[in-house]
C-alpha cells in the first residue's frame, strides 16, 4: 500500500482551519450560546480533518482497519457519523423543547382563566 | 350554557329532562357536567354566532372557548359569553383542543365535548352525542359525517383519504368501526379526559388520537350527525397537503400500533 502524504500546503490550510474555527467556537461556548456537548460535536469537523491531515499513517491505518481503500472515504464517515449523531440529539432535543413549550403555554392559558375566575368571583361577592 | 367556572358556582344541576336531549347520566347518577370545547384560530365571524347557537339550545352546556393564538377579535367576540383561554401563541388544533380537555379534568367535568368554532358542527347535535352515550356508553363518540351521508359534501381525494384511514384503523386496532375519524365533533367521558389530558397528538390530532386511545383500551362508538359547510376560512388540508396528510397519518397509525402513546 502506498502512503501519500499531504502536501504543507494542505496541511497548514486544514490545521489553520481547524484552530480558527476551534477558537470561534471556543468563544461561542464561553459565552453560553453552546454548551460542552455542542463544542466537542462541532469541533470535530475540524478535529477529524486535522488528524487525517496532520497523523496520515494514522489515517492509513485506521482505512486499512475499516477495509475502505482511501483514507478520505474513511474521514467522510467519520463526519458523517458525527452529524447525524448530532442531528439525531438535536431532533429529539427539539422535540422535546416543543412539547414543554407547548404545555407552558397551555399552563399559561389556564391559569389565566382560573385567576380571570377568582377575579370575577372576588368582585361579584 | 354557563358561564361560571367550578367554584364560582358553576355546578350545572339542571335535571336531565326524560327525553335526554340535554344531556345522559352522569357517571355519579348526578346531572352530568358537560363542558363544550371549542377551539378557535382566528373566527370572529363566525363563534358569536356559534355561542348564541349553543345558548340557544337551552341546554345546561358549559362552554371554554380556546383562542389559538388569533390576530383577529375572537376572543373579543367570544368572552362576551363564554370563558376564554387564550394561548399566546398558535399551537394548532391539538394544541387547543387538549388546553380544554386539560380544563375539563381540572374542572372534574363528566363530559367534554369538542365542537370546531367555524360553525360546521350544528350544536343542535350534541344531545345527538350524549343520547348516543346514554344508549351505548363508549369512552369515546363521535359525531359522523358518513353514517347517513347527509348535508357533507367533499371532494372525492379527500373522502378516498379518509377511506384509507379508517381501513388502517379498523383493520389495526381490536374493536375499531369507526367511519368518520377526521370529525372533530366527539364526546369524551372521564376515561378519555383523563387519557388525553396527559397525552394529545400535536399533529392530525382526530384520527390519531383515535389510534392512540384504541391501543389504550379505549372505546369508540360513533352516532350520525349532520355537518354544515362552513361559515368562513377555508380548510387547512387541501391540494399537495392532503398528501403528505395522508401518508404521515397512516404512519402515525401505524406507529400507535406498535407503541404506546407517549
Amino acid at each position: 500500500m502506498t502512503i501519500v502524504l499531504p502536501s504543507l500546503e494542505t496541511v497548514v490550510v486544514i490545521s489553520a482551519f481547524a484552530l480558527i474555527y476551534m477558537l470561534v467556537l471556543l468563544r461561542k461556548t464561553m459565552q453560553g450560546k453552546f454548551d460542552l456537548y455542542d463544542f466537542l460535536m462541532l469541533s470535530m469537523v475540524a478535529i477529524i480533518p486535522a488528524g487525517f491531515a496532520l497523523f496520515p499513517s494514522l489515517a492509513y491505518l485506521v482505512s486499512h482497519l475499516t477495509g475502505v481503500v482511501f483514507p478520505f472515504v474513511v474521514m467522510f464517515g467519520a463526519l458523517f457519523l458525527v452529524v447525524f449523531a448530532f442531528m439525531h440529539n438535536m431532533t429529539a432535543r427539539l422535540h422535546k423543547l416543543e412539547r414543554q413549550n407547548c404545555a407552558l403555554i397551555q399552563e399559561q392559558s389556564l391559569m389565566a382563566l382560573e385567576l380571570q375566575a377568582k377575579e370575577r368571583g372576588r368582585s361579584g361577592g | 350554557m354557563r358561564q361560571d367556572l367550578r367554584g364560582q358556582g358553576g355546578v350545572a344541576n339542571r335535571e336531565l329532562d326524560s327525553t335526554g336531549m340535554c344531556g345522559a347520566d352522569a357517571p355519579s347518577g348526578s346531572a352530568p357536567r358537560i363542558l363544550l370545547v371549542i377551539p378557535c384560530f382566528n373566527e370572529a365571524d363566525s363563534i358569536g354566532n356559534l355561542l348564541s347557537e349553543v345558548a340557544a339550545t337551552g341546554c345546561d352546556y358549559h362552554t371554554l372557548v380556546v383562542d389559538d393564538g388569533s390576530s383577529d377579535a375572537t376572543s373579543a367576540v367570544a368572552s362576551r359569553s363564554s370563558p376564554v383561554a387564550r394561548l399566546a401563541q398558535n399551537l394548532g388544533i391539538g394544541g387547543a383542543v387538549q388546553t380544554g380537555i386539560k380544563y375539563a379534568a381540572r374542572q372534574d367535568f363528566d363530559f367534554c365535548i369538542q365542537i370546531d368554532g367555524d360553525g360546521q358542527h350544528d350544536p343542535r347535535a350534541i344531545a345527538t352525542l350524549l343520547n348516543a352515550y346514554s344508549k351505548d356508553p363508549a369512552n369515546i363518540t363521535i359525531g359522523s359525517r358518513f353514517i347517513d351521508n347527509a348535508g357533507f359534501c367533499s371532494t372525492r381525494m379527500r373522502r378516498a383519504g379518509i377511506r384509507l384511514i379508517v381501513l388502517a384503523l379498523n383493520g389495526l386496532f381490536a374493536g375499531g368501526r369507526i367511519t368518520d375519524p377526521t370529525s372533530g365533533m366527539r364526546l369524551l367521558d372521564r376515561s378519555a379526559i383523563a387519557f388525553f389530558a396527559k397525552s394529545y397528538p400535536t399533529d392530525f390530532p382526530e384520527p390519531i388520537s383515535l389510534a392512540w386511545a384504541m391501543r389504550a383500551g379505549l372505546t369508540v362508538n360513533e352516532v350520525p350527525v349532520e355537518m354544515r359547510p362552513r361559515e368562513t376560512g377555508v380548510s387547512s388540508i387541501d391540494g399537495l397537503k392532503s398528501a403528505s396528510y395522508m401518508i404521515r397519518v397512516l404512519g402515525y397509525i401505524l406507529l400507535a400500533r406498535l407503541v404506546r402513546a407517549p
